[in-house]
């Protein structure tokens, strides 16, 4: 190579790293536009984890409606509702049911994280309920005919044989829809809740950039699901190693 | 029935009933169970005493599985009778769902049922081991769910039966860490921590490896022994002619012949009986 094709390339190098440099500077140092980031990032932890816990306990709760239903034919009406409530939930888009939580159902309500959580929770819980309902039809039917064989109520050997080893069997669809639930966050911009990615759209509002703000949630969500697909695969390897199939 | 504070003091003999004096252990009147258009038990009538050991030999599809596992109401009997030590757990006019009497509570029923059940050990052709407890776990949950024995009491008992089947040594393991002959003698060990009046077996061999089956009819030999009431589904026939005080031979949902092993084995009178052990002989 030439020394002053060398120079002149190095040169470019340089003057784009500088420009690059003043784009990031504009975009997160100024005016602490940094802020927009971090707010938006606990923003959308917050409404994930409370959603999850929510849709956690509502897609047990319908699991076992579901289950006991086709094992005993019993809960009919609730069971009607449980069905309702999942193909409902499953056959519209989770951006139109947060439009209709926001605008409809909850309109008198001002908390825009509340109804964030609500309406991803009740979204997350039918996915969940189909989930738990699956794990509870893999267990073979025998675990429960050796606990009822020992005298245990229903109840009993739902808690303590079936439950147990059905969770240990969707723990990855489980934290796989928790991954789901986290990226799709992201459109609860569409009622204006200030979360991660509404952080990188402001930002581009202000500054005319696009590719830093929006590269940097991009590169903040990956980092968030990388980290909690690991932790994941830990606790399957301790359940692993602790018995079960 | 005891009252709630002997139940605490002797947590294995609490709320059972008695056996009304000079009645057998369980009797059978005219039982019938269909799945569906299959008619697969058409009248099933016998007693079994206290004390003794009742193996049911015959064909496949006969309702030897049907029979055994609606005298514990895993299968709610279509119609007929069962007496559980005198008290009538099945009664053909009021049955409900589950087997019991309809004029209860939803409530009363299920625990009437849980208390059968407890007082029945159940031996499964597939052990159905809870997988995911260890040995002893699976021995001592239901002695401290069901009886509310205390940890340690069910511990101790949960170690001597262990000792007994011959693997006190594989308290701690999982159950997939063991053979299908041991998980099958932790099963009878886990039956019998209820302290049951009756065991009931479902082809305990079935499912196992031909050099596993001694071990597992060696465990069933010593409670047979030391008198324990055992119901045996089974095509060891040779088990069946050691052990047995009675022998019935059901096809097509009838009880076709009964009779002690010398008079099934020696003198068979029903042709369908002789033309099974026939070929069953070898």
């Amino acid at each position: 190579m030439h020394p002053l094709t060398f120079a002149a390339s190095l040169a470019s190098l340089s003057s784009w790293w500088s420009a690059q440099s003043e784009n990031f500077y504009i975009c997160f140092v100024k005016n602490d536009r940094w802020q927009y980031i971090t707010n938006g990032l606990w923003r959308t932890l917050e409404v994930a984890l409370c959603a999850v816990v929510l849709g956690a306990i509502l897609g047990f709760l319908v699991a076992v409606v579901r289950s006991t239903h086709d094992k005993h034919g019993r809960f009919g009406f609730l069971n009607a509702i449980a069905k309702i409530y999942i193909t409902v939930i499953r056959g519209t888009p989770m951006t139109v049911q947060l439009l209709i939580a926001y605008f409809i159902v909850f309109s008198n309500l001002n908390d825009k994280v509340l109804v964030a959580i609500l309406a991803f929770g009740f979204n997350s819980g039918a996915y969940v309920a189909e989930i738990i309902r699956a794990g509870i039809t893999s267990i073979d039917d025998g675990q429960m005919e050796a606990a009822r064989s020992l005298g245990l109520s229903y109840t009993q050997g739902m808690c303590r044989v079936v439950l147990p080893q059905a969770i240990r069997n969707i723990l990855p669809a489980l934290g796989n829809e928790f991954i789901v639930m986290l990226k799709d966050t992201s459109i609860a911009s569409f009622i204006g809740l200030d979360d991660l990615a509404r952080g990188g759209s402001i930002i581009r509002s202000q500054t005319y950039q696009a590719y830093i703000p929006f590269l940097a949630v991009a590169a903040i969500y990956l980092v968030m699901v990388m980290i909690f697909s690991k932790l994941l695969a830990r606790l399957e390897r301790h359940l692993r190693r602790t018995g079960g199939k | 029935m005891t009252t709630p504070a002997q139940a605490k003091s002797d947590p294995f003999l609490s709320d059972r009933p008695v056996v009304a004096p000079g009645r057998p252990l369980l009797e059978v009147e005219n039982l019938h169970k269909s799945f569906g258009s299959l008619h697969v038990l058409r009248g099933i009538t016998t007693t079994i005493r206290k004390g003794e050991v009742v193996v049911v030999i015959g064909p496949s599809g006969g309702g030897k599985s049907t029979f055994l596992r609606c005298l514990n109401l895993l299968e709610v009997p279509t119609s007929g009778r069962i007496w559980f030590g005198g008290e009538e757990i099945v009664s053909g006019g009021s049955l409900r769902r589950d087997g019991t009497d309809a004029n209860l509570s939803h409530r009363e029923r299920e625990r009437n049922l849980n208390r059968y059940r407890s007082d029945m050990g159940m031996v499964f052709q597939r052990f159905n081991l809870f997988p995911h407890m260890t040995v002893i776990d699976n021995v001592t949950m239901a002695p401290r769910m069901v009886r509310r024995v205390s940890a340690d009491a069910a511990r101790r008992k949960a170690m001597e039966l262990l000792d007994r089947v011959g693997l006190p040594d594989k308290a701690n393991a999982y159950p997939q860490q063991l053979s299908g002959g041991q998980m099958q003698r932790i099963a009878i060990a886990r039956a019998l921590a209820m302290e049951p009046r009756v065991m009931l077996f479902d082809e305990p061999t079935s499912a196992l490896d031909p050099e596993m089956v001694g071990e597992v009819l060696a465990v069933m030999k010593e409670l047979a022994a030391n008198h324990m009431t055992m119901v045996v589904v089974t095509h060891e026939m040779n088990f069946a002619r050691d052990v047995a005080d009675r022998i019935l031979f059901l096809e097509g949902g009838n009880i076709l012949e009964e009779g002690t092993p010398t008079e099934l084995f020696g003198s068979p009178k029903n042709a369908r009986t002789r033309d099974f052990l026939g070929k069953v002989k070898n």
